[in-house]
C-alpha cells in the first residue's frame, strides 16, 4: 500500500488508543487480583477456622464426619477440602492427593491442585495442622474465572474495535483525501500543459484544502493574467514590429533589384535608416514599458516638486504648441512634493502634452495644471479641446499599441498612453479621463509625499503660503518676429 | 584624436573603425577586456570607446575601475547593448563619462566623442564664448550678435550656451535633450527641433550668414565657418 499520510496518522491513532486502554486496564486488573487474593485468603481462614472448631469440639473422627457429611451432601459447593494424617495420606477430602510441591505447613499457598471436576488449576489454598492431622481449604477459582474472561474478551474488543475503527477512518480518509488531491493533481497537470483556463475545484466550506485550494486559484488568475498580457505584447510587438520591418525589407528589395542611380539609392539607404530607426524606437518603448510594469523603477524613486517638473515639461514643449498656434497653459499651486521617478514622470506627462498637442486643433487650447486635491494627494491635469475620446474607446486607449481612428495619419506607434498608465500604476497613481465638451481631460491622480511618509518630517507649507506661491504661470506663444 | 575602441563584436568594431578613420581619428582596438585593460593603462588615448560586455572574465565597468583607480582619467563612452536607465547610472557612477546605447547611430557616436574630449580639455565655465561675431557672456547673461543685443529666455541661453561650448562640432539631438532638457528620453516628436529653429530666428533671422546650422541625419552645429 502507498504511503499515506492520512493511514499512518489513522494508525498512529489507534496505537495511541491501544496504550491508553492497556495504561487504564493494567492497574485495574492488578487491584482487582488483589481485592481477589484478599478476600479469598480471608475466606479460607474463615473455612479453615470453622474446621478447626469442629476438630476441636469433636476431635479427628468428628472434623472427619463432618467433611464427610458436606462433601457427600454436596453442601461444600466450589470449595476443596482434604484432610490427611502426619504422613499427607488423604483420610478425606473432594481431592485425591496432597499437591505436589505444598509444603505440610501452616499458611496460604498458590498451588496446581488436580481437582476432579477441572482438573488441573492454580488455587490458592490454606494448611493448618491440627494436632496430627493436616488439613487443606482451597476454593475453586471457577466462581471468578468467567468475570476475568470477561474482562480479557472486553479488554480485546475495546482494542480489536479501536484498530477496525481506526483502520477504516484512515483509509476512507485517505481516499477522501486522495480523491481531492487527485483532482487537484489532474487541473494542475492540464495546466502544466498548457490550458491555462482550468481552475481547482473548491467548496464553499473553509477547511485548510480549500483555502489553499483558493489561494492557488486567486494565483492562477493573476498567472493567466500576466501570460495572457505577455501574449497580447507579443502579439503586437509581432504586429508592429512587422510593419516597418516589411516597408524595410521591400526597400531594400527593391534597391538591389532596380539598382536606380547613385543619388537616388543614397536617398533610398536613408529611408531604411529612418525605417530602422522606427523599430529602435519601438523595441525601446516596449523595454521601457517592460521595465516599469516590472516594478524594477521604483529604486528610482526620489522626492521630487511636481509643479517644477510638470512647468519644465509645459515650457519645454511651448515652442511647439506656439508653431500649431495653440495655447498652452500652465497653473501651479506648489510647491508639491512627491516621491516618484523624475524621468518617468516627465515621460509619461511629455507623453500627454504630446497627445493633446496632436489633436487640438488649430488656434486651440491646452491647460496643464498641477494642483493639490487634498492633505495626501496631488493632481495632474492635462485638458485640450480637441476632439476626445469615444466612450467606447477610452479603456482600449491604454492598451499598448491601440491607435484610436482619430490618430490615423498622426505619427507616434501607439505606445504613449500605454506609458502614462503604466507610469500612473508604478506611482500608486489613479489615471482617468474625461469630456470636457469639446475636449479630452486627462488626470493623474498620486499620493503626495506628505502622505507617503519620507516627506512627512518636512513642514507642510501653511496655507498662506501655499496660496502666495500659488502662480498661475501661461506660456502665450510670443509675438513672432 | 587618438582612440581607443574596446569592443567584441568585429562588424561593430570595423563600421566604428571605418567611420572614425574617415573623420580623421586613429583608432586602436581591443577585442577583450584583457587587451583593452592593458592598452588603456599603458597608451596616451584622447577618448576610451569602452563596450560594456566583453567576453571573458573582465567587463567594460570593471576596466573603467581599474582604469579610475589608477589615477587615469581619460574621458570614457560606455557602450551598451542595455538600455534600462539604471543600467546607465551604474555605468556612469562607475567612472563612464557617457553612455550611448546600442544599437546607435555613428553620427551620434562622433558627437559625443568629440563633446568628450572637448570636456577633457577643459573649459572654463565663465569666460565668454565666441562664434564669428555672435558673443556670449555666461557671466552677465548677455548675448550679441555683431551689434544687435539679443534677449533670449533661460532655456534658449541654455541651449545656445551648450551649442557655444561645442562649436564646430554636431550636436545631436538626444545630447540637447540630455545636457539641456535633462531629458532621458525620446520625446517622440520634434519638439527639439523647434526649439532650434525659435532660436535661430533669434540669432540668425536678421543676419546674412547663418551661424546654427543643421546637419543632416545627425544634428546641428553652430560655426563661423563656411
Amino acid at each position: 500500500m502507498m504511503r499515506s499520510s492520512a493511514l499512518s496518522l489513522a494508525l498512529g491513532y489507534v496505537a495511541l488508543g491501544i496504550t491508553a486502554l492497556v495504561l487504564f486496564a493494567a492497574p485495574l486488573w492488578y487491584a482487582w487480583q488483589v481485592t481477589i487474593q484478599d478476600g479469598r485468603s480471608e475466606i479460607l481462614q474463615a473455612d479453615a477456622q470453622r474446621l478447626t472448631d469442629v476438630y476441636r469440639r469433636d476431635g479427628s473422627a468428628g472434623l472427619k464426619s463432618f467433611i464427610d457429611t458436606r462433601l457427600h451432601m454436596q453442601i461444600a459447593g466450589d470449595r476443596i477440602l482434604l484432610l490427611t494424617d502426619s504422613s499427607l495420606t488423604p483420610l478425606t477430602g473432594n481431592i485425591s492427593h496432597w499437591p505436589r510441591n505444598l509444603p505440610a505447613a501452616p499458611g496460604n499457598y498458590r498451588v496446581d491442585v488436580d481437582t476432579a471436576d477441572h482438573g488441573i488449576q492454580s488455587t490458592l489454598v490454606h494448611v493448618a495442622q491440627l494436632g496430627n492431622l493436616y488439613l487443606l481449604v482451597g476454593r475453586d477459582n471457577k466462581l471468578f474465572a468467567p468475570l476475568e474472561r470477561r474482562f480479557w474478551y472486553g479488554l480485546t474488543a475495546a482494542i480489536a474495535v479501536l484498530s477496525i475503527a481506526g483502520l477504516l477512518v484512515g483509509l476512507i480518509t485517505r481516499r477522501a483525501l486522495m480523491s481531492r488531491v487527485n483532482s487537484i493533481r489532474r487541473t494542475i497537470s492540464a495546466i502544466i500543459h498548457g490550458d491555462l483556463k482550468h481552475r481547482l475545484p473548491s467548496h464553499s466550506s473553509d477547511d485548510e484544502l480549500n483555502t489553499l485550494t483558493r489561494t492557488i486559484n486567486g494565483m492562477l488568475d493573476q498567472i493567466e493574467l500576466l501570460v495572457h498580457g505577455v501574449r497580447n505584447v507579443s502579439n503586437s510587438i509581432a504586429h508592429d514590429l512587422r510593419t516597418p520591418l516589411a516597408e524595410l525589407r521591400s526597400r531594400l528589395e527593391e534597391l538591389s533589384l532596380i539598382r536606380p542611380p547613385p543619388e537616388k539609392t543614397f536617398g533610398e539607404i536613408d529611408a531604411a535608416v529612418a525605417d530602422v530607426d522606427r523599430v529602435i524606437r519601438i523595441f525601446d518603448a516596449l523595454l521601457r514599458l517592460a521595465e516599469i510594469d516590472a516594478g524594477m523603477r521604483r529604486s528610482g524613486f526620489v522626492p521630487l516638486d511636481l509643479v517644477d517638473l510638470a512647468s519644465a515639461a509645459v515650457e519645454f514643449y511651448a515652442p511647439a504648441a506656439e508653431l500649431k498656434r495653440i495655447q498652452l497653459s500652465f497653473y501651479g499651486d506648489g510647491p508639491l512634493p512627491v516621491l516618484g521617478d523624475p524621468i518617468l514622470l516627465a515621460q509619461a506627462l511629455g507623453n500627454l502634452i504630446d497627445n493633446a498637442l496632436k489633436y487640438a486643433p488649430e488656434n486651440g487650447a491646452i491647460d496643464v495644471a498641477v494642483r493639490r486635491r487634498s492633505d495626501t494627494t496631488a493632481e495632474i491635469s492635462v485638458t485640450d479641446n480637441g476632439p476626445g475620446i469615444k466612450d467606447s474607446e477610452k479603456a482600449k486607449v491604454f492598451e499598448r499599441f491601440y491607435r484610436g481612428d482619430a490618430s490615423r495619419g498622426t505619427p507616434g506607434v501607439g505606445l504613449g498612453l500605454s506609458l502614462v498608465h503604466a507610469v500612473a500604476k508604478l506611482h500608486a497613481s489613479v489615471l482617468e479621463l474625461s469630456d470636457r465638451d469639446p475636449g479630452l481631460s486627462v488626470v493623474l491622480t498620486m499620493p503626495s509625499a506628505l502622505a507617503a511618509g519620507t516627506g512627512a518630517a518636512q513642514p507642510a507649507p501653511s496655507p498662506a503660503a501655499a496660496s502666495a506661491a500659488a502662480t498661475p504661470v501661461t506660456a502665450t506663444p510670443a509675438p513672432s518676429s | 584624436m587618438k582612440i581607443l575602441l574596446v569592443e567584441d563584436n568585429e562588424r561593430v568594431s570595423q563600421f566604428v573603425i571605418k567611420g572614425l578613420q574617415e573623420a580623421g581619428h586613429t583608432t586602436d582596438h581591443a577585442s577583450n577586456g584583457r587587451e583593452g585593460m592593458f592598452l588603456g593603462a599603458s597608451e596616451p588615448y584622447d577618448v576610451i570607446i569602452m563596450d560594456r560586455m566583453l567576453p571573458g572574465d573582465i567587463d567594460g565597468l570593471a576596466i573603467i575601475e581599474v582604469l579610475r583607480k589608477a589615477g587615469k582619467h581619460t574621458p570614457i563612452l560606455v557602450l551598451s547593448a542595455l538600455s534600462e536607465v539604471d543600467d546607465r547610472i551604474r555605468g556612469l557612477r562607475s567612472g563612464g563619462d557617457d553612455y550611448l546605447t546600442k544599437p546607435f547611430a555613428f553620427g551620434e557616436l562622433l558627437a559625443r566623442l568629440d563633446a568628450l574630449h572637448r570636456r577633457a580639455q577643459g573649459v572654463n565655465r565663465e569666460s565668454p564664448l565666441t562664434v564669428g561675431d555672435l558673443h556670449m557672456d555666461p557671466m552677465t547673461r548677455k548675448v550679441t550678435r555683431g551689434d544687435r543685443q539679443i534677449a533670449l529666455q533661460p532655456r534658449e541661453f541654455k541651449l545656445l550656451e551648450y551649442l557655444m561650448r561645442h562649436a564646430d562640432q554636431v550636436v545631436t539631438r538626444t545630447m540637447l535633450l540630455e545636457n539641456v532638457w535633462d531629458y532621458h528620453f525620446d520625446p517622440q516628436t520634434n519638439v527639439v527641433d523647434v526649439h532650434i529653429s525659435k532660436l535661430r530666428q533669434k540669432i540668425d533671422a536678421e543676419s546674412e550668414r547663418p551661424l546654427l546650422r543643421t546637419v543632416r541625419n545627425a544634428g546641428y552645429m553652430v560655426t563661423a565657418g563656411e
